[in-house]
């Protein structure tokens, strides 16, 4: 009997587990749109990858609206401080003191560290991860409970490792029905015909998928082109 | 007339191997660049391992004045007063130099492994805005290289993800 009954309760929480998920997911090849009461400015959040992540990242955020987009949140990986210091360097170049809102920092351990062998990867993602947790998860919740604003109102992907533990850790609030950003990933202008490994794991998963090159749009997947972004 | 070399912000043998061959410095003197200046970066060749960190080593050979210097903090200035820019294939230095209206050649370094230096170089060369090419192409390229015929490469347009976004957060 009691096997019976654990068989049920098992079967029923994966049921209840895929259904959730499938919810949760962008629907099918559409890109989602939310056509949203105006409001008069929101969070942005955006991922410095390193390198050539970092300098497209910036690039992205150049022409935007600061005053509309009123506070900006650069999440880095722990000691690259360069990506840091350039994002400084454009809140310094664009803001005028009191006017365009604020900026902060969050810095999470990284997923992989370049040549780390695929053995130790376990661990330090879930290093990362816990981070990821405390800051896109626990500390909007601690400030405001289910009813907060989630950490950003747009969460800004462009690679590599890391930004895919960021997205699990959204799918994570979404899952349990805290207040999640829109998720928009933007392949790199260096992916002609085929996409990163994080383009590829982050495609199904985000509110936009934005790539530069419309070869990579052959293979009729989900995405969009409007030309080269950076 | 100034040709400025950039590896970029490792190593590329190949490349400074290419640049400094007698082939080369001949084709650079026939097509009137005097003056050539290299950003070798980690790369090892006999010519430049004895630069040292913020040493310029100087020297002139077949009619060709060479400076080279491992790294410094911004290119730009190089890119600026460069006449023409051979460079690895890294995506933001392609941008950087095409964005100042230089004329580029690129030699996408094949021992970075997954880096799609190739993909970007070629699609780029397709629509003209660059030359892409071996190191062992590298004398051909500079001399068939007619730099008046390059397509002008579009500026940054930051309108284009702003409308993305702004669309996306329910502002338009």
């Amino acid at each position: 009997m009691s096997l019976q009954f654990i068989a049920a309760l098992v079967s029923s929480v994966v049921c209840l587990t895929i259904f959730r998920v499938w919810s949760i997911l962008p629907a099918g090849k559409h890109q989602k749109r939310h056509p949203k009461p105006k409001r008069a400015s929101c969070t942005l959040a955006i991922f410095l990858g390193s390198g050539g992540h970092t300098s497209e990242a910036l690039s992205l955020l150049q022409a935007l609206d600061f005053e509309r987009y009123s506070k900006r949140i650069y999440i880095a990986s722990q000691g690259d401080s360069l990506s840091i210091s350039k994002a400084v360097e454009l809140e310094n170049l664009k803001t005028t003191p009191g006017k365009c809102g604020g900026y902060s920092v969050i810095t999470i351990p990284r997923a992989r560290h370049v040549h780390q062998p695929l053995l130790t990867t376990p661990p330090t993602a879930l290093v990362s991860l816990f981070s990821a947790f405390y800051h896109l998860t626990c500390s909007p919740f601690l400030n405001g409970g289910f009813n907060s604003r989630p950490f950003a109102d747009a969460l800004i992907l462009n690679g590599p490792g890391t930004c895919f533990v960021l997205c699990a850790i959204i799918y994570l609030n979404k899952f349990i029905g805290l207040p999640a950003p829109e998720l928009i990933y933007i392949e790199s202008f260096a992916r002609v015909r085929s996409l990163s490994l994080s383009g590829k794991l982050l495609r199904p998963l985000v509110d936009r998928f934005i790539v530069q090159w419309p070869q990579i749009l052959d293979d009729q997947g989900r995405g969009e082109c409007s030309g080269w972004l950076v | 007339m100034k040709v400025f070399v950039t590896v970029g912000s490792t190593k590329f043998d190949a490349l400074i191997q290419a640049i400094l061959s007698d082939s080369t410095l001949r084709v650079l003197k026939k097509r009137g660049y005097h003056r050539l200046v290299i950003q070798c970066g980690n790369s090892a060749h006999e010519f430049v391992n004895f630069v040292d960190g913020d040493r310029v080593h100087k020297v002139e050979q077949d009619g060709v004045s060479i400076e080279v210097w491992r790294y410094k903090p911004s290119l730009k200035e190089a890119f600026e007063e460069a006449d023409l820019v051979i460079s690895h294939a890294g995506s933001g230095t392609i941008l950087e130099v095409l964005r100042l209206g230089k004329p580029l050649i690129v030699i996408p370094n094949p021992t970075l492994l997954d880096n799609h230096q190739e993909e970007v170089a070629t699609a780029l060369s397709e629509l003209g805005h660059l030359k892409s090419c071996t190191p062992s192409q590298l004398p051909t390229t500079i001399e068939g290289f007619d730099t008046t015929s390059m397509v002008p490469f579009p500026p940054f347009d930051g309108n284009r993800f702003q409308r993305l976004l702004d669309e996306q957060m329910g502002f338009v």
